[in-house]
């Protein structure tokens, strides 16, 4: 008669590689956690730099990360940059469409002239900072909000090409696939960033 | 000229953009590194899930099962056994106030039940 207690264990029945399953994904799981260590700050940088705001900024990194890990962490590993960089753009792009709507919205309201968030600066920006900067540091940061503003004015097209080709280092094959558009118009669309950006900035860049 | 004017502007852009994000300050940084172990928590967290799950739902399916296999054969089991026959008697001996004339119509058509009974109560001494 047939008996399930003569039946071997699953464990005993199991002769694939268990264990060098678990340290694959141990591996896998590393190589993650270092691919997203390497990328957030930029990452951020650049979110931060179309957003211009540092909470929005981190939100829209934290759900690329997010993303990222739970639907393509088992493509390779080339692919994961420009598919993070895809969800950014992506994030970034549906804010942005949040915010120009609930501006609309709040004009349309009598008594609201303007949504406060969008172009007040932040109070705290104004705040004196009590350690004298140094003027190299001074500088930079002036010539870097400089830039900041030259990339807000540019379209989002241009500015995701000059970001991710100038910023991120990102060839033109890659920059292409995180754009989600041909070479070509990559090509184009860094090209009129940066006379764009030579415009605004002035012969002292 | 024009070339190396633009090759300038991007050079000194990513110097820009690199220092910027070298000296982001510690809190955004920790910010940051909280946000990336949320992300690859997350993708552990379903598979515990579902190792967890998995003996419970085969612990559910058992138990369905035996109590599908059980329950039906609890209502049609004396049919076939010598002890769900005697339950069945019992059974129409503790309904013969509610079916009398049912219950007696059948030990009617049953002579040797009658046989006996008249046996059992010549035998039986008297009160």
């Amino acid at each position: 008669m047939f008996r399930f207690d003569t039946l071997p264990s699953a464990a005993m029945l199991w002769d694939g590689p268990a264990p060098a399953r678990k340290g694959a994904a141990l591996e896998y799981t590393q190589e993650l956690e270092k691919f997203l260590a390497e990328i957030e700050r930029r990452a951020f940088r650049m979110a931060q730099v179309a957003l211009r705001d540092a909470d929005d900024a981190l939100d829209v990194v934290q759900d690329a990360m997010l993303k990222l890990t739970k639907n393509y962490a088992s493509k390779p590993s080339s692919e994961w940059r420009p598919l993070f960089y895809r969800i950014l753009e992506n994030g970034i792009r549906d804010l942005q469409r949040r915010r120009s709507v609930r501006k609309r919205i709040m004009t349309w309201l009598p008594g609201v002239k303007e949504d406060p968030e969008s172009e007040a600066p932040d109070p705290l920006e104004n705040v004196a900072d009590n350690t004298a900067p140094i003027p190299d540091i001074l500088m930079q940061q002036q010539a870097m909000a400089k830039l900041e503003t030259g990339l807000r004015a540019l379209p989002a097209r241009q500015r995701e090409a000059f970001m991710l080709r100038n910023f991120e280092g990102m060839d033109v094959a890659e920059t292409a696939a995180a754009m989600g558009c041909s070479e070509g118009s990559v090509k184009t669309h860094y090209s009129r960033a940066v006379h764009a950006l030579r415009e605004q900035l002035g012969e002292a860049w | 000229m024009s070339e190396q004017v633009n090759s300038s502007l991007e050079e000194r852009s990513r110097e820009l953009f690199h220092d910027s994000v070298e000296n982001l300050d510690m809190r955004m940084r920790s910010r940051l590194t909280q946000a990336r172990h949320a992300a690859l928590e997350s993708t552990a967290r379903p598979r515990r899930v579902r190792a967890w799950w998995a003996p419970v739902g085969v612990t559910a399916a058992a138990v369905i099962a035996v109590a599908l296999w059980v329950a039906p054969s609890s209502h049609h089991a004396p049919v076939s056994s010598v002890d769900g026959q005697s339950i069945e008697d019992l059974d129409l001996l503790a309904t013969a106030d509610e079916n009398g004339g049912d219950t007696m119509e059948m030990l009617q058509d049953d002579p040797d039940f009658y046989d006996f009974a008249d046996k059992a109560a010549e035998s039986e001494p008297a009160a």
